[in-house]
C-alpha cells in the first residue's frame, strides 16, 4: 500500500471510530436524548440480553425470506431469461415495466393483509411482488448485454430456442444472474421486514415495532442492528459468489 | 527580416511532486516566424504537448519566457492563439455551427454575427451543409474539421495542433492533411503541429523541430525544402526519405533507451 | 415500441380487464376480495368528489414535496462538495456507499421515536430516504463532466462562471434529472410507508384504514389513483430527462 493510500485508510478508520464514539458518548452525555438514540453499548447490550427473543423471531423471518427468495429469484430470473432473449419481447415489455417501477408498491401491503391475513403468506406475497420486477429487469439486462453472435452461433448449429437459453444464454449470463440474486435478495429481506413492521404477529419487523410502541429505544435499535447484520451478510456472501463466478468464467 | 511571431526563450518546465521534481522540458529556444508551418516531433514523453500548452497559456514555464507577437504569454490569449487537440473535444450538446461559434460566444459576440462567422469557417473546412449536425452524428474526421473551424473562427495568428489526426484512420488522415494545407495556404496562419508521425511531420511542414527524450531538448531543426503545394508523389521521392531518415535517427536512439 | 406492438400490448391489457370484469359479474370471483373493475371505477369517481379524500391526497403531496425540496439542494450540495474536494470525497466514499446500500425503511421506527407520529416526522423520513440518491447523483454528475472540455474552454478564454454555465450545467443536467426522478420515486414511497405505518391523515393512512375495514372498492380505487399519479410524475420527468440528454449517444 502506498503512503497516500495508507493515509486515506487511517483517516477513514478514524472517521468510523469517531462516529461510533459519538454514538456511544453523545447520548450518555445527554447531548442527544436517549429516547432518540440510545448509546451503542445499550443497544448491543439489549440484543445480547434479550437474545432469546430476537433469535426466536428469526425462524419465521428467515422462512418468509427464503420462500420469497425462491419465488422471486426463480421466477424473476426465469422470466428475465425468457424476455431478455427475445428482442421483440424486450421492446414490448421493457417500457411498461420501467414505468411500473415508479409505482410505490408499499401501498399493496394493505391489500395483501386483506387477502392473506396477518400470517406469513401476506409477507411472502408482498416481498415477492416488491422484489420481482427489479430482479427481472436485472436479469433481462444481463441477457440483453450478451453478444447476439452467441445466440446466432447456437442457432446456426440447429439449437431450438429452449436449448439456446439453457445451454448458451444461461451460462453466459451467470454473472448478471448472480447480480440479480443479490438485488432480489436484498429487496426480499427488506420487503419481509417492512411487511412485518406494518402488520404481523411474529418476526423481526414485528419485534421492532413492538419495542417502538413501548418506547423501548435500545430494543428498536437492537432489532435494526440485527437487520443490518442480516443484509450485510447477504451482501458479503453474494459478492463473494459474484467474484467466484467471474473468476470461473475467465478460466 | 520577419520578426518571430512565437518566441520561446530558454524555457524549462518541470512538474513538482512531493519535493522531487520531474523535468519535462529543458532549455528550449525556438523562434517561429509569421506564417511558418512547424512540426514538432520526438519520442513519447518528450514534452511536446507540454510545449504546446505553454504557448497556449495553459501553464506558466518554470523558467524562461514564451512570447507571442512580442507579448509575454501568461494566460490563454484566445484571440491570438487557437488550439486543436487529439480528440475533437466538441461540446456534445451543441450543433456543429454552435460548436464553432463557441469561442465567440465566450467573448459575448452577438448571436447573428457569431453564427455567420461560424458558418463561414465550416464552409472553409469543407463542412457546408452540416451546420446543424450534432457531434455524435459526425464521423471522426468531420469532428476534427469542426474543431479546426473552431480554432480558426477568431482569426488567430497562431494555430496550435496537438496530434490532431492521431485517432483517425490512415485515409482520413491523408485527406485531412491535404485539407489542412489548403486552409493554411489560404489563411497563412503560423502553425505549431505536434505529431508522432514522421511522415506527417515532413509532409505538412516548412520545418521540423525534433525533441529528445525526457527532459525534452531541441536536438535538431530540419528545414523541409520540398516545394509547395505538396503532393503524394513527393513522399516516395528521395528527398523525402532523406529528411525522414535524419529525423528517425534521433528518435530511434531515444526510443531504444 | 413499434406501433402494431403498442396495439398488441394495449389489447392484451384491455383483454385482461375484460376477463376480470366478466368473471366478477358472473360471480366467479369473491366480491369482497376482487370487485369488478367497473365497481372500482365507480368508487374512484366518488372518491375524487369527496373533500376529505382530496385533502388527504393534498397532505401526502405536501409531505412529499416538502421532503423533496429539502433533500434535493442539500443532497446535491453534499454531492458536489464530495466530488469537487477530492480529499473529502475519498474519505467519505465508503461511508456514503454503505449508507446508500442500507435499506432505509427499517429506520422508520427511529423517526417515530424522535418526532412522534407527525408531519415533521414524515418529512424527515422522506428526506432521509431521498438524500442519498441525490448525494450519489451529485457526485456522479460532476464526475461526468469531461475534463477536456474544461481545458478547451480555458484555451478559448472562458472565465469561471462561463465554464460553469456553458460546460458544467449542460453536461450535468441529464444525470441530475435522473437522480431527481429516482429520488422522487423513493420519496413518494417513503411518505406512503410512513402513512400506512402510522399516521393521522394522508392517502396512505386512508388506504390502510380502508384495508382494515375491508372497504375493497375504495382501497383499490385509491391504489389506482396513487399508482397513476406516481407513474405520471415519473414519465413527465423522464421525458424532460430525454430532452436534456438528447446529445448522449444511444447505445
Amino acid at each position: 500500500m502506498t503512503w497516500p493510500e495508507r493515509h486515506l485508510r487511517l483517516s477513514q478508520a478514524a472517521l468510523y471510530l469517531a462516529i461510533l464514539a459519538a454514538w456511544e458518548l453523545l447520548p450518555r452525555g445527554g447531548v442527544i436524548p436517549r429516547l432518540f438514540v440510545p448509546p451503542l453499548s445499550e443497544a448491543l447490550g439489549t440484543l445480547v440480553a434479550d437474545r432469546r427473543e430476537y433469535l426466536g423471531s428469526l425462524p419465521t423471518t428467515f422462512g418468509e425470506i427464503l420462500v420469497s427468495y425462491v419465488l422471486v429469484c426463480g421466477g424473476g430470473i426465469a422470466m428475465g431469461q425468457l424476455i431478455g432473449s427475445s428482442l421483440t419481447a424486450r421492446r414490448m415489455l421493457l417500457p411498461v415495466l420501467r414505468s411500473a417501477y415508479a409505482v410505490p408498491l408499499v401501498v399493496l401491503y394493505p391489500v395483501m393483509m386483506v387477502w392473506f391475513g396477518l400470517g406469513s403468506e401476506s409477507k411472502i406475497a408482498f416481498a415477492s411482488i416488491y422484489a420481482f420486477i427489479p430482479t427481472m429487469l436485472t436479469a433481462v439486462a444481463g441477457v440483453a448485454a450478451l453478444s447476439p453472435a452467441l445466440g446466432e452461433t447456437a442457432r446456426a448449429f440447429g439449437a431450438t430456442r429452449a436449448q439456446q437459453i439453457l445451454y448458451v444464454s444461461l451460462p453466459a449470463s451467470l454473472p448478471s444472474i448472480v447480480a440479480a440474486l443479490r438485488l432480489g435478495g436484498a429487496l426480499v429481506i427488506v420487503g419481509v421486514i417492512v411487511a412485518q413492521m406494518l402488520g404481523a404477529a411474529d418476526g423481526l419487523g414485528y419485534l421492532i415495532t413492538r419495542h417502538r410502541t413501548l418506547l423501548n429505544s435500545p430494543g428498536v435499535y437492537a432489532g435494526i442492528v440485527l437487520v443490518l447484520g442480516i443484509t450485510g451478510m447477504h451482501e458479503i456472501l453474494l459478492r463473494r459468489l459474484e467474484r467466484k463466478v467471474a473468476a470461473y468464467r475467465q478460466s | 527580416m520577419t520578426r518571430a511571431l512565437v518566441a520561446i526563450q530558454g524555457v524549462s518546465q518541470h512538474f513538482g511532486v512531493d519535493g522531487a521534481s520531474v523535468p519535462a522540458l529543458e532549455d528550449i529556444d525556438l523562434e517561429v516566424p509569421d506564417g511558418q508551418f512547424v512540426s514538432v516531433v520526438g519520442p513519447s514523453g518528450c514534452g511536446k504537448s507540454t510545449l504546446l500548452s505553454l504557448v497556449a497559456g495553459l501553464r506558466l514555464p518554470s523558467r524562461g519566457a514564451v512570447r507571442c507577437d512580442g507579448e509575454l504569454i501568461t494566460a490563454p490569449m484566445p484571440r491570438k492563439v487557437g488550439m486543436i487537440f487529439q480528440e475533437a473535444n466538441l461540446l456534445p450538446w451543441l450543433s456543429a455551427v454552435d460548436n464553432v461559434a463557441f469561442p465567440l460566444k465566450l467573448r459575448r459576440v452577438p448571436k447573428r454575427e457569431r453564427l455567420e462567422a461560424a458558418a463561414r469557417m465550416l464552409e472553409l473546412t469543407g463542412l457546408a451543409g452540416f451546420e446543424d449536425r450534432l457531434p455524435h452524428q459526425l464521423s471522426g474526421g468531420m469532428k476534427q474539421r469542426v474543431a479546426i473551424a473552431r480554432g480558426l473562427v477568431q482569426n488567430p495568428a497562431v494555430l496550435l495542433m496537438d496530434e490532431p489526426f492521431a485517432s483517425l484512420d490512415e485515409q482520413t488522415r491523408m485527406v485531412l492533411g491535404d485539407e489542412l494545407l489548403r486552409i493554411w495556404s489560404e489563411t497563412r496562419k503560423t502553425v505549431l503541429f505536434v505529431t508522432h508521425s514522421l511522415h506527417e511531420a515532413v509532409y505538412l511542414a516548412d520545418r521540423v523541430v525534433v525533441l529528445s527524450a525526457r527532459p525534452g531538448r531541441v536536438v535538431d531543426d530540419v528545414l523541409v525544402d520540398l516545394p509547395r503545394p505538396r503532393s503524394f508523389a513527393m513522399t516516395t521521392g528521395e528527398r523525402f526519405g532523406v529528411l525522414k531518415d535524419r529525423i528517425w535517427q534521433h528518435i530511434k536512439h531515444a526510443e531504444r533507451r | 415500441m413499434r406501433r402494431h406492438e403498442r396495439v398488441i400490448v394495449a389489447a392484451f391489457v384491455l383483454g385482461l380487464f375484460g376477463l376480470w370484469e366478466a368473471l366478477a359479474r358472473l360471480g366467479r370471483l369473491d366480491a369482497s376480495l376482487a370487485p369488478a373493475p367497473s365497481t372500482i371505477l365507480e368508487a374512484l369517481m366518488r372518491l375524487l368528489k369527496r373533500p376529505e379524500v382530496l385533502t388527504s391526497l393534498g397532505v401526502t403531496a405536501w409531505e412529499a414535496v416538502a421532503a423533496f425540496l429539502i433533500a434535493v439542494p442539500v443532497g446535491l450540495l453534499i454531492g458536489f462538495t464530495l466530488a469537487e474536494v477530492p480529499v473529502l470525497g475519498a474519505l467519505f466514499r465508503p461511508l456514503v456507499n454503505f449508507l446508500f446500500g442500507v435499506p432505509k425503511s427499517i429506520f422508520l421506527p427511529v423517526f417515530i421515536l424522535m418526532f412522534g407520529v407527525s408531519i415533521p416526522q414524515k418529512i424527515a423520513f422522506g428526506v432521509f430516504t431521498t438524500i442519498f440518491v441525490l448525494i450519489v447523483g451529485g457526485v456522479a454528475s460532476v464526475q461526468s463532466v469531461p475534463r477536456e472540455l474544461v481545458t478547451v474552454s480555458r484555451v478559448y478564454g472562458a472565465d469561471r462562471w462561463q465554464i460553469v454555465r456553458e460546460i458544467y450545467l449542460p453536461a450535468m443536467a441529464p444525470i441530475l434529472l435522473e437522480s431527481a426522478r429516482l429520488g422522487l420515486v423513493f420519496n413518494i414511497t417513503a411518505v406512503l410507508l410512513c402513512e400506512i405505518y402510522g399516521a393521522r391523515d394522508g392517502i396512505g393512512y386512508r388506504i390502510a384504514a380502508w384495508g382494515e375495514n375491508l372497504q375493497m372498492p375504495q382501497l383499490y380505487a385509491a391504489l389506482v389513483i396513487v399508482a397513476a399519479a406516481a407513474v405520471a410524475v415519473n414519465e413527465a420527468l423522464r421525458r424532460l430527462e430525454a430532452r436534456l440528454g438528447f446529445w448522449r449517444e444511444q447505445s
